[in-house]
């Protein structure tokens, strides 16, 4: 993967860079050059394409809503402790 | 006999939250046995601090209230007012860890009735999500897994070898269009379950870091490891998840299209329209049985 090596010699190295990229982990130098890579190189594109589809589906996925009755019975329960407390 | 994945001190330190606290009372305080801790009330707050001149509503203000004379009443207003409104959120992130909808619930009740114990402790302008993320972790591997008999997923180290194995499969070139395409459509349950079955300390830096958007800093306080350890636990389930995703996706029997795509999805098409069960993607994750002996982030 010749054409990778500014993000990493090895598919492990290479993907860290794009996860730390997505994370926003990055120094502004290596940013612009991940940018800059992506940029010129399909196949990183894709794979930082997927992780941004993964992100999303996971996020839409997990997104529950509490049921109804839940925060009534925290806000009861701390009520309570307060009650025993005082 | 099952491994503790999470490797969490009984104990938890102060909360130092990702900005730097404002005031400097570095006293310990396990929060999961709050209850029993002498040293819990030795700050000058709660009952003390009733007679205490009330707060206006400028100084509850974010960032401006004193924790030291504010009374119980405005610290219970402050509470419901900044804390409350992630019950939400957190019941989401209780539903990635407990296995059940009501074991969710009480996890999520008992970390809020810590977190309001220990609201005192909390630093105003510091983060609160993340603090709040921490009690509900440190809830759930205290107390609430302790009363699951059930070994979770139990030697990672081994599981990810064998899933990783198969995760290289997926990194051919070519492939990642038609992946990201049905991987788009998934059904949520498909990825709830893929989720689910990578290894748990996983699947949380995971969940805290791509659903809640936290820094690797805020993700290794509330898991309480160190930086280093939150990059390879996210670097690895990341590519778990990925790899399940895939899985799924060709289970479904999304087509992909891409020209490169034709020898790996022709045989994922086949497979899919007959059977899903005999998917590898469906086998048990936890089928190693826990020695441990291999996890090095146990030892520290």
């Amino acid at each position: 993967m010749s054409d990778c090596r500014s993000l990493g010699d090895c598919d492990d190295s290479r993907m860290v860079r794009i996860y730390e990229y997505l994370d926003g982990a990055l120094s502004c130098d290596d940013l612009a050059e991940i940018k800059q890579h992506l940029d010129g190189c399909p196949d990183c594109a894709q794979d930082y394409d997927l992780e941004c589809v993964i992100r999303t589906v996971v996020r839409r996925s997990c997104k529950e809503a509490a049921p109804e009755n839940l925060k009534a019975a925290i806000l009861e329960r701390i009520h309570g402790s307060r009650a025993a407390q005082v | 006999m099952s491994t503790l994945l999470l490797a969490a001190p009984p104990t938890v330190g102060l909360w130092q939250g990702p900005i730097r606290q404002t005031t400097a009372q570095p006293v310990p305080v396990d929060l999961a046995l709050m209850n029993s801790t002498e040293h819990a009330d030795t700050l000058a707050t709660g009952d003390d601090a009733e007679t205490a001149p009330e707060l206006t509503p400028a100084q509850l203000a974010e960032g401006s209230v004193d924790v030291a004379t504010e009374t119980a009443a405005a610290r219970r207003i402050r509470f419901e007012r900044d804390a409350m409104q992630y019950v939400d959120q957190l019941y989401s992130a209780a539903m990635r860890m407990a296995r059940n909808p009501s074991d969710a619930e009480d996890l999520v009740q008992e970390a809020y009735t810590k977190a309001f114990s220990a609201f005192h402790q909390y630093r105003p302008g510091t983060n609160l999500k993340a603090w709040l993320y921490r009690i509900l972790t440190n809830t759930y591997i205290n107390l609430y897994r302790k009363r699951q008999r059930e070994p979770l997923q139990s030697n990672s180290d081994q599981v990810e070898d064998w899933q990783l194995a198969r995760a290289e499969s997926h990194t051919s070139r070519g492939l990642r269009s038609a992946e990201a395409e049905a991987m788009d459509h998934l059904p949520d349950n498909d990825v709830k379950r893929a989720l689910q079955s990578i290894p748990e300390e996983f699947r949380l830096a995971v969940y805290f870091a791509d659903v809640e958007g936290f820094a690797y800093k805020e993700i290794s306080e509330i898991m309480n490891t160190p930086i280093g350890t939150v990059m390879s636990r996210l670097h690895r389930g990341r590519k778990l998840l990925r790899d399940m995703l895939a899985d799924y996706a060709q289970e479904r029997g999304f087509r992909a299209n891409g020209p490169d795509s034709a020898g790996k999805t022709a045989t994922a098409d086949a497979q899919s329209a007959n059977t899903v069960a005999a998917s590898p993607a469906v086998a048990p994750v936890n089928t190693v049985s826990g020695t441990g002996s291999n996890d090095q982030e146990k030892s520290k």
